[in-house]
């Protein structure tokens, strides 16, 4: 975070100022996700240096084969059915930094992007500096429709992110239906973000007793506290395409959530159809927030306090905050993961337990330090 | 066919409740300041936001520059008629100049960056507004007066022929209050806008405005010029005051010096 002087700085213009800082912060941010995820590539059961790691994630038989590389980013029916031959053999290095190591860390980005532009547009949506999606009952709304899922009808697996969304919507509805009363104060959102939220969570512990064998209760519940153990390239693959709609769609709406900060009044008589943008930029945030859902379960905090950091740090512009929010999530989450992998090892934690315990404490200090907490 | 009307309006923020604004018709007339006077809850500001498209009336219609108010896009309403509401709010860091800027909105497609026009749009409203030097400022930081000043630096920006300021004054202290109103003054007289205002302050109202109108109940009971409004059976059927009318002998404007309540039995307090 910059610390400004107050006085010194007025007379200039902020503009300038905001835009050094959010390089700063993109530096900062890709230096950590570079850090942590060289560490991520490289520890583990078969251990490897930094240098080991980064030959394998760099190896040009990999990258030098187009057969290769589209067996990884597209999956083995996809390269196929576009024509690529087999892909070359391996060193056990390349092999595990690429088939395990790479993928876990490239969720992680994308969950922590997704998450983020999540957070910052719900913060200005509602106004509210204390929403997210994981406060708001987003994500719990979604991570109850995939455990249906996964419970019930397990043949629905391919449309994990599109279910997701519906229960997130869902989840979302009745947060503000019940939050509504002559506007929805920050206050009560979040109580009824709450209250959802520990509804369906019971919904999910419910759903456990209707599972066909352990494995898949297990399963669930590493799910549920948020996990990134176990993804492949086939969660790259289903969070990637989502995470580059909701990129667009986050950057296109930038303006509209400046001027949404202004207030319904002042947005409509500006000419702008708020209850329609609103509906947009909520259905953007819902997708961003369940996409990361279906690959990573029930990450918390990290829409909450990677905006908030952020704000500090360039300003509430959004064309600033969401740039920053993409480096700054990815940040956050790859290097919550990377402890969560590493530190208890050889037991590792699910990232959620990280970022919940990290973003629970942060929550607190926000409600401590700022009286008018809360309002945007 | 410019120019503003509404006609046969009826609001009503309920269901069933009595009408807020009750079949009221209105001619809001063109490059002329005008102002609505009135009790709280006389309507004034209800009536201010229907013929500004804020709110939908249940019954009759809005003709703006000819069209129908509710047929136009919002944007293009908004090109035509601004309107600064009475309190506002803004992101703790957004400059000034960031502000105006926000007024742009309506003459800015979705991927359009600023344009030239934008720029000296901004520029232009900064100076008029006299903000150009609170520009790099945070509003939030700024005193009520230079804040309102701030807010319609945005509004100028917006570029609007109407302009509709809905208590412009009335947190603001005696300076800044003259400072808003020459200011709205100097918008119509150079530059010919047609300006709408409610108004607390009979005074001011007295001073500013080339058209009254008295609102009471949602109804229109007077409308005229200040010294056809402003007298003193005007004024106890709109205020229930007793007033004095006298005449700035200087400047020729009206002066109401409120005397007492009408209607209240002093044996009864």
């Amino acid at each position: 975070m910059t610390m400004m002087k107050e006085g010194k700085d007025a007379d200039r213009p902020p503009a300038r100022r905001r835009v050094a800082a959010l390089l700063w912060l993109a530096a900062v941010a890709m230096a950590i996700v570079a850090a942590a995820g060289l560490l991520q590539l490289g520890a583990g059961s078969y251990g490897m240096t930094w240098r080991q790691a980064l030959a394998a994630l760099t190896d040009g038989l990999v990258w030098g084969d187009r057969a290769t590389l589209a067996h990884f980013f597209l999956g083995r029916d996809l390269a196929h059915g576009l024509g690529f031959g087999d892909p070359g053999t391996l060193p056990t290095e390349t092999l595990i930094v690429w088939t395990v190591r790479l993928p876990r860390v490239l969720v992680g980005i994308m969950v922590g992007i997704n998450l983020a532009l999540s957070g910052s547009i719900f913060q200005a949506i509602t106004r509210n500096e204390m929403a997210s999606p994981y406060l708001l009952g987003v994500s719990s709304g979604a991570g109850l429709s995939i455990l249906v899922v996964l419970v019930l009808f397990p043949a629905l697996g391919p449309f994990l992110p599109l279910i997701a969304m519906l229960g997130g919507t869902a989840a979302f509805v009745v947060v503000y239906a019940i939050a509504w009363h002559h506007g929805a104060s920050p206050v009560r959102l979040v109580l009824a973000g709450v209250i959802v939220g520990a509804i369906t969570g019971s919904l999910q512990a419910a759903l456990f007793f209707f599972a066909k064998d352990i494995a898949i209760v297990q399963n669930a519940l590493a799910w549920t506290t948020g996990s990134l153990t176990g993804v492949g390239w086939e969660q790259v693959r289903m969070v990637a395409p989502w995470t580059l709609v909701c990129v667009v769609l986050a950057l296109s709406g930038a303006r509209y959530l400046d001027v949404l900060l202004l207030g319904d009044s002042t947005a409509k008589s500006l000419g702008m159809k708020v209850e329609h943008a609103r509906f947009l930029l909520a259905a953007t945030a819902i997708l961003a927030a369940a996409s990361s859902v279906a690959v990573a379960g029930l990450v918390g905090f990290v829409g909450l306090i990677v905006p908030h950091i952020v704000r500090n740090t360039v300003g509430s512009l959004h064309r600033h905050l969401l740039v920053g929010s993409l480096f700054a999530g990815p940040a956050l989450l790859v290097s919550a993961d990377t402890t969560a992998r590493l530190v208890l090892s050889p037991v590792q934690i699910p990232v959620g337990i990280v970022t919940g315990v990290i973003g629970g404490g942060f929550f607190l200090y926000l409600m401590r330090r700022r009286r008018d907490f809360g309002k945007l | 066919m410019d120019g503003l009307a509404g006609s046969g309006l009826v609001v009503r923020y309920q269901k069933h409740q009595t009408p807020v604004i009750d079949g009221q018709s209105v001619t809001i007339p063109s490059g002329k300041i005008s102002v609505f006077v009135g009790p709280n809850g006389s309507g004034k500001s209800t009536l201010l936001k229907a013929l500004a498209r804020q709110l939908s009336p249940e019954d009759g219609s809005v003709i703006l520059d000819g069209r129908d108010i509710a047929t136009l896009p919002a944007r293009e309403v908004a090109r035509r008629l601004g309107i600064l509401f009475q309190e506002n709010v803004a992101p703790n860091d957004l400059t000034v100049e960031e502000l105006a800027y926000h007024g742009r909105y309506p003459h800015r497609r979705i991927f359009e960056s600023v344009t030239e026009e934008d720029r000296n749009a901004v520029a232009e409203a900064l100076r008029m507004a006299g903000a150009d030097k609170l520009r790099n400022r945070p509003v939030s930081q700024l005193s009520a007066g230079q804040k309102q000043l701030a807010w319609i630096a945005m509004l100028l920006a917006q570029a609007p022929h109407y302009l509709f300021l809905d208590e412009p004054t009335t947190f603001l202290d005696l300076a800044h209050q003259f400072d808003v109103m020459e200011l709205v003054s100097r918008l119509n007289r150079k530059l010919g806008k047609t300006i709408l205002l409610v108004v607390h302050d009979l005074n001011l109202a007295a001073r500013y405005a080339d058209h009254v109108f008295a609102l009471r109940e949602g109804r229109i009971v007077a409308s005229g010029t200040p010294s056809e409004v402003f007298t003193a059976d005007t004024l106890r059927d709109v205020f229930e005051v007793e007033a004095q009318i006298l005449r700035d002998e200087t400047s020729g404007t009206l002066c109401c010096i409120p005397t007492g309540r009408c209607g209240m039995n002093q044996e009864t307090v």
